[in-house]
């Protein structure tokens, strides 16, 4: 403790100079910063390695091929330190690099695009503040003609629209801080919504549910089966503070979301996220749906997928599917379990499956892994018993489904 | 991860290091900060035996075991019996396996004579002592039955012989037939009983005979249900049949 004196009197010094106001403004300026820089999971994407945290290369998958995130710390050389404000703003408004070149929407920009210039800036500020680390992440791996960055100008032209975020004046200011989060810096769309082949949101099933790097990331509209139709505002909150409520738990990259992102959010902002989340539209008020969500007659595999749940799963999540709520999630009524793509389902009964840790839930429980014990003709007749037991309703998972997943994560893996 | 394996020699040697403990660590302990660590598709799997022959035992020896546990626990009305349930095949992977070399007991001096509570004693492994007393046990029944071997006596007389190893009456050229006896015997039940993963109690049949519902762990479903029969099937580490059923 002796040694904090010195630092004590040089604050001090600071606080009677006359830059005080200067420097006060800055510090809020700073510290609004990193609040949004957790709202937007910067870290997240743009750390491999702990140890150089925003100092990028962590690749992301995507159906195109692997891009590999930047350096935003402040090195001149490597990361972002030599950019000018009005260059830091057109990255996070259009997509562009300092030296002109577009990227790839893998960086969020589409949603970044909807961040006021007063945020931008001051995430700017804060990321000024980090120490600078020399990394040079290596290049996308895409294949050509993706590889070429200019093909992002016509993908621009055709799904971009830069554009300020508009408030809804028919709406509360909760509601609309709420949108403006999930919408911009939340990026919440970019798993939760549908991509067309060209990897661009479909605006038109706005987070109606989403494949990412073989995860599913569900439905978020009011739908009672498959969205958050049945989830209070308080239930949205408890999950995305801590990971957890009594209807699910996160595992997958929900996870990272929740621990670097929505975790940190304060209560205003939990309650404005929650309340233009249960605002949405569900598949009724989206698009027709062609899909009537009938329960597919079992392909004669209920009888073993009945079998295997009693023996192997039973345990934690309770033979009436209602398991101990935060604890073990319950699979009855459970959106995650019903979602038109199983991916979710089976890869959590492959790879078994751990909740995420948060500081208000620091006990992670987990699941075991499936994959050594089951064929995948088990796996799919308990995914099914899951998917249409207990008052579930979605169609069955077939051996080949399993098998796929399970090669493709295989070869990820190695 | 690394498995955390006590060695009798490491907890013989426990006294001695705990006195230093506060200065030095034993090198396979470490400590786990934060969380526990977890990824995906971790498994300690067990790993079932290879089917098919015996690789321990010689045609000679497997004859023998195959008649001995064949009486230790007969078919009857009851159910199959340890042979049919795949015990020789159990003891065999058993003994060419770590189990057979004793691996995880301590085997060096001091070799005072312990007591029967002190478990095993002898100075052979597992399979130095089947290997050493089934020869001894053929030879011992060769010479009193003029040249005949164990497997092919008359039952009775097979279980008179096992009657007077067991008592303690019949010297196996310097090790006990007691002592085999009782080895014998206790690895038979474990056979019958153990997870068919191992190579016996084939389709748990030996579980089935007795009531045990095998591998579950869960009976919450049933804790209020007094008196009435459990209405599952046993379960092994590998499933059992509905697990593939179709319908
Ligand atoms: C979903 C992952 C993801 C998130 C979240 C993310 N980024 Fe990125 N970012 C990337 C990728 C990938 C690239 C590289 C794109 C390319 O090479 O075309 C990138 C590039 C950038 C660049 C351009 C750097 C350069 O040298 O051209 C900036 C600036 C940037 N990100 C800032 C941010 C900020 C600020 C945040 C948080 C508000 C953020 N990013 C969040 C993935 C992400
Ligand atoms: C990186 C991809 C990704 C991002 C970004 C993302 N999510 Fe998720 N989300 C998922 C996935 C995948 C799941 C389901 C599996 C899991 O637990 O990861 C999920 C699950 C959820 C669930 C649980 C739904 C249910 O029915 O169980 C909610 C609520 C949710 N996300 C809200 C959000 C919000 C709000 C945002 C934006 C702040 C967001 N997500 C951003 C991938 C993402
Ligand atoms: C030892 C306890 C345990 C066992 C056994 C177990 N689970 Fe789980 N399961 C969990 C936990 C804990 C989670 C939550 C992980 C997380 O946060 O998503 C989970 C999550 C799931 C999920 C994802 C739910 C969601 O909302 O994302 C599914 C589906 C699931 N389990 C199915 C099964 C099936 C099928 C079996 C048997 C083959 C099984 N579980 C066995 C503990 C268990």
């Amino acid at each position: 403790m002796r040694s904090a004196t010195p630092f004590l009197i040089a604050g001090l010094l600071v606080a009677t100079s006359a830059g005080l106001v200067f420097a006060d403004g800055d510090h809020a300026q700073i510290e609004r910063g990193r609040y949004l820089v957790s709202a937007g999971d910067c870290y997240a994407c743009h750390t491999a390695d702990p140890s150089k945290p925003f100092a990028g290369g962590r690749p992301l998958q995507t159906p195109f091929g692997a891009i590999y995130s930047a350096n935003i710390t402040p090195d001149r050389q490597t990361g972002i330190g030599a950019w000018s404000d009005d260059d830091f703003y057109r990255a996070m408004h259009e997509g562009v690099s300092a030296n002109g070149e577009r990227l790839y929407p893998a960086f969020p920009y589409p949603y970044y695009t909807h961040v006021t210039r007063g945020d931008v800036l001051a995430i700017r500020a804060y990321l000024q503040t980090l120490e600078p680390i020399a990394n040079a992440p290596p290049r996308n791996k895409l294949p050509f003609p993706l590889s070429e960055r200019a093909v992002m100008r016509p993908w621009n032209w055709m799904f971009f629209d830069d554009g300020a975020f508009h408030p809804d004046p028919s709406k509360s200011a909760s509601w609309n801080r709420g949108a403006y989060l999930v919408e911009g810096l939340g990026h919440c769309g970019a798993c939760h919504t549908p991509k067309n082949v060209l990897g661009a949101d479909m605006d038109d099933k706005a987070l109606a549910g989403g494949t990412i790097e073989n995860w599913f990331a569900p439905n978020l509209g009011a739908d009672l089966r498959t969205g958050l139709g049945g989830w209070s505002e308080a239930d949205v909150i408890d999950y995305l503070k801590t990971g957890r409520n009594s209807h699910d738990s996160a595992t997958g990259p929900m996870s990272e979301v929740i621990q670097y992102s929505t975790s940190q959010l304060n209560d205003e902002d939990l309650h404005a996220v929650a309340a233009y989340l249960k605002d949405l539209p569900g598949e009724a008020g989206r698009v027709p749906s062609s899909a009537s969500g009938q329960q597919t007659s079992s392909s004669g595999l209920s009888g073993s997928g009945e079998a295997i749940f009693l023996d192997q799963c039973s345990t934690c999540h309770r033979s009436n599917g209602e398991g101990t709520p935060t604890v073990f999630p319950p699979l009855k009524g459970n959106a995650n379990v019903q979602q038109a793509d199983a991916t979710t389902v089976i890869r959590v009964i492959l790879q078994g499956a751990r909740t995420t840790p948060t500081d208000a839930r620091p006990t992670p429980f987990s699941m075991p892994a499936f994959d050594w014990k089951l064929s995948d003709a088990q796996i799919a007749a308990v995914a099914t018993y899951v998917r249409t037991a207990w008052g579930n309703v979605a169609e069955s998972v077939s051996a080949d489904d399993v098998g796929k997943l399970r090669r493709t994560l295989h070869a990820k893996a190695e | 991860m690394e498995k955390i394996a006590l060695s009798r020699r490491q907890i013989l040697a426990g006294g001695a290091a705990a006195a230093v403990v506060a200065t030095e660590r034993p090198a396979s302990a470490h400590s786990i900060k934060g969380e526990v660590p977890w990824a995906p598709s971790q498994a300690d799997a067990p790993h079932a035996i290879d089917p098919g022959g015996y690789i321990f035992f010689t045609p000679q020896e497997a004859a023998l075991i195959e008649a001995a546990v064949a009486r230790l626990i007969p078919a009857d009305d009851l159910g199959p019996g340890a042979k049919e349930l795949g015990v020789p095949t159990f003891l065999d992977r058993q003994l060419a396996g770590e189990y057979g070399r004793a691996e995880r007991w301590y085997m060096l001096g001091p070799w005072r004579q312990g007591s029967d509570n002190q478990g095993y004693q002898s100075r052979l492994t597992p399979a130095q002592l089947y290997r050493y007393a089934i020869k001894q046990l053929d030879a011992h029944v060769s010479s009193i039955k003029d040249g005949r071997r164990f497997a092919n006596l008359a039952t009775e007389d097979q279980d008179a012989l096992l009657s007077d190893l067991e008592a303690g009456k019949v010297d196996l050229g310097g090790v006990s037939g007691k002592a085999f006896f009782d080895l014998l015997l206790q690895n038979t039940i474990e056979g019958f009983f153990a997870d068919p993963i191992y190579g016996g109690n084939r389709n748990m049949e030996a579980w089935r005979m007795i009531g045990f519902p095998g591998a579950r762990y869960d009976y919450r479903d049933f804790v209020a249900k007094h008196g009435e029969r459990f209405p599952l099937p046993p379960v092994g580490l590998q499933g059992r049949p509905a697990w593939s059923s179709k319908g």
